[in-house]
């Protein structure tokens, strides 16, 4: 029964491959089959998160049949579970909000890349292999590229292209790292490798886990490598900015956080946590500083969303158990928050004919549901309280001023005030300037306002979602039950 | 004894580094992206060879004990494949670009500021 976990990756693969005969027959078809598609794999995840949760045991699956470390396994334990739920439940509001506003052709294309998104998202979280890693985070970027230059206007081929470089260098960077750990303990198996991590020379393994590191900041938009990241979410079209800033990030965040925490027994494992502290903090302070000079909505919360990303890299790379589950809490917090605000602004675009700061004025009169939502989220993202986000930015820095990095929590609550300047005065723009006559907003206003009482009701009562949280959260940091969770063969040499 | 296709592996990523960081054409960089990957697929096959031996392929006369790590090899041919979608991707939007902005000059692609 728990081979049923296998169709989270089979099933976006194998429909991604349907696309084109359903072309054959009728092209209308194709963004009800995505909707579809998602909705079953929405109900796949959910199955798999409730039995992972109710039995508190992860699914492992072998590829073929052949038991680790020969064969290539999946790992979907606490984390894996929530996040591909999490990653299917936006899929499939995208693929909702896709039904309107993806017009441009050929939509047959953006179909199958919709779905490898999903699939290559999905897979980087469940796999358990670091070579296998490899190719779903390749997978994920090659259709990222793709995706951005969707839109097939200068602009986008542009962002397409400091992403393929970025990308570029980022992955081979990557595969040096992999290269450096498969040569110094003969395993690409990550349950092995946790095994291993100690044996290391203490020079491989810190020189292998800083590139592993960063090839991965490229996905995970850890500055300096994440100059590609607001151009490609101003460029790309509004359902897929909204998968980059809800799960595709997350997906490289969570394969840094899991790499890291599986070495952590390697020697020189401080100085890494000390190198992504600088690099997480001064993500947060860049981008927030760099959003308050946006004209552009779309790009200013795009600088909004890497700030955050920022914020969840420092909870991991503090090292400590209470900084993981802040992390993972915020994750899920972040998620929720910037899939309705670029829902949200999405729909402002193709209601407004654009983003820009000037669409945006007195939308409280014409908008008022979406108007709301953005609102929410905005003072949500901002850290007020009885909004979901307080409670993670708050116990973010609970944890990194329990771990003695002062100074990066003074320059996250600095950064912190800084959000708050240009979310306030996007909301002020909203309500009290301009005027306009009441559109009629359809299903997508509604998706918003689920959303929005979503962020309300965790911001009030957050303990059922922490408690899941907390369960996740060591899912990551607790690397001794992960070894023992994978049954590894001996072989013989 | 550090054998000496490392230091071509590693010689290769550099110049393909240098090649993206420095290069103004467009073509050139993803040529150092290409040249970069070479070098990274040097560098995997090199960690798996060990002197002397035949290459991993089971037949007459070649018993297992006899041949190179088979599995950089399977990890390498997988960097291929990945390497060769990443290139034509990358030229695709190289075209796109020529055609919207006349030039592959990147000091001159430079319409999203900000």
């Amino acid at each position: 029964m728990n081979q049923v976990a296998s169709l989270l990756i089979a099933l976006p693969l194998i429909s991604a491959f349907f696309v084109p005969v359903l072309k054959q027959i009728n092209k209308s078809l194709i963004k009800p089959y995505l909707v579809l598609i998602t909705l079953i794999q929405t109900g796949i995840a959910g199955w798999v998160f409730k039995e992972v949760y109710t039995t508190g045991k992860p699914i492992i699956i072998y590829a073929g049949g052949w038991r680790p470390p020969i064969g290539i396994n999946l790992y979907i334990g606490h984390f894996a579970a929530l996040f591909v739920l999490i990653i299917a439940v936006v899929s499939f509001i995208m693929a909702i909000f896709s039904l309107k506003a993806v017009t441009t052709e050929p939509i047959d294309k953006y179909a199958m890349l919709f779905l490898l998104l999903m699939l290559g998202a999905t897979g980087m979280i469940a796999t358990g292999d670091i070579f296998n890693l490899f190719v779903f985070m390749e997978i994920t970027a090659i259709t990222a590229y793709a995706l951005t230059a969707y839109n097939k206007t200068g602009e986008a081929a542009e962002a397409s292209m400091k992403y393929i470089v970025l990308g570029g260098i980022g992955s081979s960077f990557f595969l040096v790292g992999v290269a450096l750990l498969y040569g110094a303990t003969g395993t690409l198996n990550m349950a092995q490798l946790a095994e291993l991590a100690n044996s290391i020379n203490p020079i491989v393994a810190q020189v292998g886990l800083a590139l592993i590191i960063f090839g991965l900041a490229v996905e995970a938009e850890l500055f300096p490598l994440n100059a590609w990241a607001p151009d490609a979410y101003q460029a790309a079209p509004h359902p897929i900015t909204a998968m980059f800033s809800a799960f595709v990030v997350k997906a490289g965040i969570y394969a840094l956080a899991r790499l890291l925490y599986l070495l952590q027994k390697a020697s020189g494992w401080s100085s890494i946590l000390r190198l992504l502290v600088i690099m997480a903090t001064l993500t947060v302070v860049f981008a927030e500083l760099s959003a308050l000079r946006q004209k552009d909505v779309k790009r200013m919360i795009a600088y909004s969303s890497i700030g955050q990303v920022g914020l969840i890299a420092l909870a991991f790379s503090l090292g400590t158990q209470a900084g993981v589950d802040a992390g993972v809490f915020h994750m899920v917090n972040h998620a929720i928050v910037k899939t309705l605000l670029f829902l949200a602004i999405g729909y402002v675009g193709i209601a407004m004919g654009g983003t820009t700061m000037e669409n945006f004025e007195g939308l409280g009169k014409k908008m008022p549901l979406t108007a709301l939502a953005i609102t929410v989220a905005g003072a949500a993202t901002v850290g007020v309280p009885l909004f979901n986000v307080f409670w993670s930015k708050l116990r973010i820095i609970l944890a990194t001023l329990q771990a003695g990095f002062f100074w990066a929590a003074v320059l996250v609550l600095f950064a912190s005030v800084v959000e708050a300047v240009y979310y306030f005065r996007l909301i002020h723009r909203m309500w009290f300037m301009g005027g306009g006559i009441r559109i009629k907003e359809g299903v997508i206003a509604g998706i918003l306002v689920i959303l929005a009482a979503i962020i309300i009701l965790i911001g009030v009562d957050p303990a059922p979602v922490w408690n899941i949280v907390v369960k996740a959260g060591s899912d990551i940091f607790n690397v001794a039950n992960y070894v023992k969770n994978v049954p590894l063969v001996g072989v013989g040499s | 004894m550090i054998s000496a296709y490392y230091f071509g592996a590693i010689a290769l990523i550099l110049i393909g580094l240098y090649a993206v960081l420095v290069k103004k054409n467009l073509l050139k960089i993803l040529v150092g992206l290409s040249i970069m990957e070479t070098g990274v697929n040097l560098l995997l096959i090199s960690i798996g060879y060990v002197s002397g031996k035949s290459a991993p392929i089971l037949s007459e006369g070649i018993t297992p004990s006899q041949a190179v790590d088979p599995i950089p090899q399977a990890l390498v041919l997988t960097a291929i494949v990945i390497g060769v979608a990443t290139t034509a991707m990358a030229l695709s939007v190289a075209i796109i670009l020529y055609e919207k902005y006349g030039t592959l000059n990147i000091e001159e692609i430079r319409r999203l500021r900000g």
